[in-house]
């Protein structure tokens, strides 16, 4: 960064199928207040406001951030809207994060959101482009042939998937703020009804209500605040077009580029051993491995051998998704953002009981499109 | 004020503005104008280090709407990029920070919008709070109507006197070829237009268009050797206010008085009056004279002496949504660059641009360009 940019203030809503009891001002603002108070800040001290979401017609409000402006605190100040897909909420993160680095503007609150059970995601994903087949099939029917491409080229064995599930289910139980956290066996996901195949039920991630937000400060600020800086070491969002003939969809080029990008940015060279922690946008289960090649964890067609040895536990050598990650949480414009924030929270040391012990460097990733959008950012304890 | 980065406006493309473009799909339009912007600027596309579009998902009527242009924009290998859901003038102030950030030396702008996919009355009803506002079925021609009578009672303001406004517009309108609306009319002409929603008579209002826009701006050092005369960002502040209609005076624009102020002390500009351009993104003459109020700018089409205010006809002559801001900010750059053609203010050297978004000019932007480099 041009500046050092550091996360100094997270809070999140406890996410849920159905958030009855608040409106989406309301539960928004639940977010905004719990960031402002772990940053021991007021509305008063932030200059401007980055919003991100998923599309529109999820909640049916057209550039909400206007409606909002109020329950934001944004009376008179900047705010701006991100939309980048389902990677929207590290974009909107690292977008914030620029306007830091710009040195224009001293503190920033940004935001991420979805209510989902305010209308129909399914329908909402399922686009009707002209001269393009229409998928009337959600993310999840998109997203299958990918997968089950993923297992051909690899020759993974069936039990990964359910492995990944298991495993995010009991981090999720230890996370306060996650949407599912009963117990679940890896048998039971195995034996749970099959979607879209290779995707079971309970290898896919829940429609979710929820928000997070997150105070970003200047180094001044950052080190006068009352807690413990999370310091953003590098950044980066890398985009590529969907229809490019000898494109490779399960680990697309602008994913390894953008990887490649923020290691080189932050000095990273062995990213399996230099990092402890990362929060990967993982909404169904066979994406933990494919990610875990993508970002350089584990060499080409190995990162199900990642998952088979449980070296992406808690208390092994990389835990991925302690919170649980976006399988049991997904309200989906804030889910990126609630990875970022995830990292933040480990390298601060305030994870809670899904703490990892000794994290100085974290990840956070978040995709979004027809695997498309990429999205990085790597906290660390240190300046 | 801290020294910040010169970034200049060095190219821009559109495609041209029509009610309904019946035979290009959104990414269609786009794609001759991003090719045609490039060309303009002399740069190949891997010149650029990266895009960001501004457009709207409920506008194209369909989810991700942006990723149907990456093909056209040029993301592929792939690019540093980003999306805002809002007017691509947004997303040209994200590009100026992400320049004085350092992450961005050469970068374009793009902005689309279908508006012929859907019914824009209904579709922009739905940026306003659900329970109560949506609900009762305000759309922005009686927003607009609610803000003009509130302009109107205060300034004691009537209906010849918005008609005039809206004539002068009409006739510059009509000297811009890149515009919507290009046939002059008298004020008598317009008054004697149907009311669209009282006091706002028919004659006054904005056509509803759509287009595609690519701009490409560039860091100093790089900026004059793509442009012969770039158009160099001087200042540029946005503010949003809150969206009830009753819980600010519309009758006046408090956002765009403050983001003035902040662009204007950036930029060392006493005050608009100082500039030779004045650029406003008003799509309908109540709108001008509160903008006018808020930047401290004569009442009246008939006042002599001072910028030159909307030489392209403004807002009102064209209203393509989602692109209608980020050509405020074109207009600026051709009538600084020497291509504004006919319409050209002669000698002009530095411009106040302004845009808006949201109902009842909820959110303003305000920038300052000038002929030569803020910051030595």
């Amino acid at each position: 960064m041009k500046r050092p940019v550091a996360v100094v203030g997270v809070g999140q809503t406890h996410h849920t199928s159905k958030r009855a009891d608040v409106n989406v001002a309301e539960m928004v603002r639940e977010a905004v207040d719990r960031a402002l108070l772990d940053a021991g800040l007021e509305h008063d001290d932030i200059d401007a406001i980055v919003l991100g979401k998923a599309p529109d017609p999820l909640e049916g409000i057209m550039q909400p951030e206007q409606y909002l402006a109020g329950a934001l605190g944004a009376h008179l100040k900047p705010i701006i809207r991100v939309h980048t897909a389902g990677s929207v909420g590290c974009t909107t993160a690292l977008t914030a994060a620029t306007h830091v680095a710009s040195g224009l503007y001293g503190r920033i609150l940004t935001i991420a959101f979805e209510k989902q059970s305010e209308g129909n995601a399914m329908w909402a994903l399922s686009p009707n482009y002209a001269f393009t087949q229409p998928m009337v099939a959600g993310a999840g029917g998109f997203f299958a042939p990918y997968c089950r491409a993923y297992i051909a080229r690899s020759g993974a064995p069936g039990h990964i998937g359910a492995v990944v599930a298991a495993n995010a289910r009991e981090n999720a139980g230890r996370n306060e703020y996650a949407h599912l956290r009963d117990p679940m066996t890896v048998e039971e996901a195995l034996n749970s009804m099959m979607l879209w195949e290779p995707i079971r039920f309970l290898e896919t991630c829940p429609s979710s209500d929820g928000a997070i937000a997150l105070v970003m400060a200047n180094e001044d600020h950052a080190r006068r605040g009352p807690r413990k800086p999370a310091w953003l070491k590098a950044g980066a969002t890398f985009t590529e077009p969907m229809y490019v003939p000898g494109r490779d969809q399960v680990s697309p080029l602008a994913g390894r580029t953008c990887a490649k990008w923020v290691y080189d940015k932050a000095g990273i060279r062995d990213p399996w051993n230099e990092i402890q922690v990362a929060e990967i946008y993982v909404p169904f289960s066979w994406y933990e491995p494919m990610w875990l090649e993508n970002l350089g964890f584990a060499p080409l067609n190995e990162g199900w051998k990642v998952v088979d040895r449980g070296d992406q536990k808690m208390g092994r050598h990389l835990p991925i998704n302690p919170s649980g990650g976006v399988l049991n949480t997904n309200p989906i414009g804030a889910s990126g953002m609630l990875r970022f924030g995830e990292a933040a929270l480990q390298v601060m040391g305030r994870a809670g009981e899904h703490q990892v012990g000794g994290v100085k460097t974290a990840l956070g990733h978040a995709y979004g499109g027809g695997a498309q959008y990429f999205s990085i950012g790597i906290l660390a304890a240190e300046l | 004020m801290t020294k910040l980065r010169n970034v200049a406006v060095v190219g821009f493309a559109q495609a041209p503005i029509v009610a309904a473009d019946e035979h290009h799909t959104g990414p269609e339009m786009l794609y001759p104008v991003v090719q045609a912007a490039l060309e303009s600027a002399g740069l190949e596309r891997s010149d650029v280090d990266y895009q960001c579009a501004g457009s709207s998902d409920y506008v194209d009527g369909r989810a991700f709407s942006f990723s149907q242009v990456l093909e056209v924009m040029g993301a592929w290998p792939p690019v540093q990029d980003s999306h805002v859901e809002m007017d691509a003038i947004w997303a040209a102030h994200l590009v100026w920070v992400k320049m004085q950030a350092g992450e961005s030396e050469v970068a374009i702008v793009c902005g689309f919008g279908k508006t012929s996919e859907g019914s824009p009355s209904h579709v922009l009803n739905l940026q306003l709070e659900p329970f109560y506002a949506a609900a009762i079925g305000l759309d922005p021609t009686s927003t607009a109507a609610l803000q003009a009578s509130a302009y109107m009672a205060r300034s004691g303001a009537d209906d010849r006197a918005l008609a005039e406004i809206a004539s002068k517009n009409r006739a510059a309108g009509a000297k811009n070829p890149d515009g919507q609306l290009r046939e002059a009319a008298t004020p008598e002409e317009l008054m004697a237009t149907p009311w669209a929603v009282k006091p706002l008579r028919e004659g006054y209002l904005a056509p509803i268009g759509e287009t595609a826009t690519c701009m490409v701006l560039a860091v100093e050092g790089r900026a004059e050797k793509i442009c012969d005369r770039p158009a160099w960002i001087h200042g540029v502040d946005h503010r949003i206010e809150l969206q009830a209609l009753g819980s600010r005076d519309l009758s006046r624009s408090e956002s765009t008085t403050l983001a003035a102020r902040n662009a204007f002390e950036m930029a060392g500009l006493a005050s608009a009056s100082a500039a030779d351009v004045v650029e406003l993104g008003s799509t309908n003459p109540a709108e001008e004279l509160i903008l006018r109020d808020a930047l401290g700018l004569p009442a009246s089409a008939r006042a002599q002496g001072g910028p030159a205010i909307n030489p392209s006809g403004s807002a009102q002559c064209a209203n393509p949504l989602m692109n209608t801001g980020l050509l405020r900010l074109a207009e600026g750059f051709r009538q600084l660059s020497g291509r504004a053609g006919e319409r050209g203010v002669p000698g002009a050297k530095r411009a106040v641009v302004h845009a808006s978004a949201g109902h009842g000019l909820q959110q303003n932007i305000v920038w300052v360009l000038g002929t030569e480099r803020r910051w030595s």
